[in-house]
């Protein structure tokens, strides 16, 4: 077979997964996202004037999350977004 | 019951603690019990968690900040410096950053709540209580004697142990559904392997720290806190006070050891008045804290003719206060 291109076995399984399982996994998804920025917000609070304890052990947490804190701060900043209503 | 006996019966009991209001001879009591303890043979450390420490007074050696320091045979002392503390943890933190994503330095906002969380009140008590954890987790030696910081601040150190406790175990639960979610994803999408949340790792890694503390401060077993009061109505009421809430912290408390005890063989030569009026209102207080602690007192301190430092006025108060 070349490279490239998928067997029918492979196909079905993904159009059965497109079926069955991508919502489930994409609801997954955002709810993970979902508890990600609590999980940022109950450690890190204080970023954004909620206070927290105890800031030495979150100091500890802070490396992991670098890459979260900015979509952090704009999901939080905002009330609704369009896409809410879209999917 | 007196101390001797009360170290004696209880040779399991190595983490030993002296608290009580400011001023009233704790750090005195701690040396005194070090240097006991160490004159028979036993390894001990005795340490501070008192930002104004006074252990490097009373050993007449300057130790702040330089980890435990000998002080003679068998005994160490260490006092612990909380901001040099906080710096060196500052630095690893934003080294982790640098090393993680590969930066030259550390975003300006992040920076930023690095500095903002030091230089929060709680901050330096964290880092100490972070320092307690090294210091006893570690671990070599026979006894732990705690130079405890006035009571208030004792408190809220022992209330720590508790609140670090409830918030690390919400958010490691909150962790571990995040993780669920994420296996559920892979499961769906027939992935292999879900990455390794180091997140989590951390989480655990800081409860058994925690934990770790907060047992030992809690421990029946291997835990002795000591009182020190004098004969006085304020410092009697507020120590009655201050037991009902270590009490409900589940500290364990051996004892109370009553210090700056004038002595009565005094009345038996010309005083001033002015002495006879202490010696009598101490007996008042001293037949008071018969009531209130009964077989609970483990020493009476008489008030010595010097302050104590050096070791030789600590070994002649050590030889008073571990009398048969």
């Amino acid at each position: 077979m070349p490279e490239g291109k998928k067997s029918f076995m492979q196909n079905m399984k993904e159009v059965i997964y497109g079926m069955a399982a991508h919502d489930m996994s994409r609801y997954a998804i955002r709810t993970r996202a979902s508890m990600e920025h609590l999980f940022i917000l109950i450690t890190m609070g204080d970023m954004i004037g909620v206070p927290i304890l105890p800031p030495y052990y979150s100091l500890r947490l802070l490396p992991y999350v670098v890459p979260q804190i900015a979509t952090w701060k704009r999901r939080l900043l905002r009330e609704k977004d369009i896409s809410d209503a879209m999917f | 019951m007196g101390l001797k006996a009360i170290f004696e019966q209880n040779p399991e009991r190595r983490y030993i603690m002296f608290g009580g209001k400011g001023g009233l001879g704790k750090t005195t009591f701690s040396a005194a019990t070090a240097y006991w303890l160490a004159s028979r043979g036993k390894k001990v450390l005795v340490f501070s968690v008192d930002p104004q420490a006074s252990l490097s007074d009373i050993f007449q050696k300057d130790i702040f900040g330089k980890g435990p320091v000998k002080i003679m045979e068998n005994l160490w002392a260490q006092e612990v410096d909380a901001d040099q503390h906080i710096k060196q943890y500052q630095g690893e933190i934003r080294q982790k950053i640098l090393d993680m994503y590969g930066f030259d330095e550390v975003p300006d906002e992040i920076e930023q709540y690095i500095q903002a969380a030091s230089a929060e009140p709680a901050m330096e008590e964290s880092a100490i209580f972070d320092a307690v954890v090294d210091i006893v987790v570690e671990g070599s030696y026979d006894y732990y004697i705690y130079d405890l910081v006035p009571l208030g601040h004792a408190l809220y150190y022992l209330s720590m142990a508790k609140v670090y406790d409830e918030w690390i175990n919400k958010i490691t639960k909150l962790r571990e559904e995040m993780r669920e979610y994420e296996e559920m994803v892979s499961r769906l999408k027939r992935e292999k392997e879900t990455e390794e949340d180091q997140i989590l790792k951390e989480l655990q890694y800081i409860r058994t720290r925690i934990n770790a503390s907060s047992r030992i401060l809690t421990d029946r077993e291997q835990t002795a806190f000591f009182f020190v009061v004098i004969p006085e109505e304020m410092i009697l009421l507020d120590t009655q006070k201050a037991a009902g809430l270590f009490a409900k912290f589940d500290v364990p408390i051996s004892g109370y050891v009553v210090n700056r005890v004038v002595p009565h063989e005094l009345l038996q030569q010309v005083i001033p008045a002015y002495l006879r009026n202490r010696i009598e209102m101490q007996d008042k207080y001293i037949l008071q804290i018969h009531e209130m602690f009964g077989k609970q007192v483990a020493a009476f301190v008489p008030e010595l003719e010097r302050d104590v430092t050096g070791l030789g006025m600590i070994e002649k108060l050590a030889d008073i206060m571990y009398a048969e």
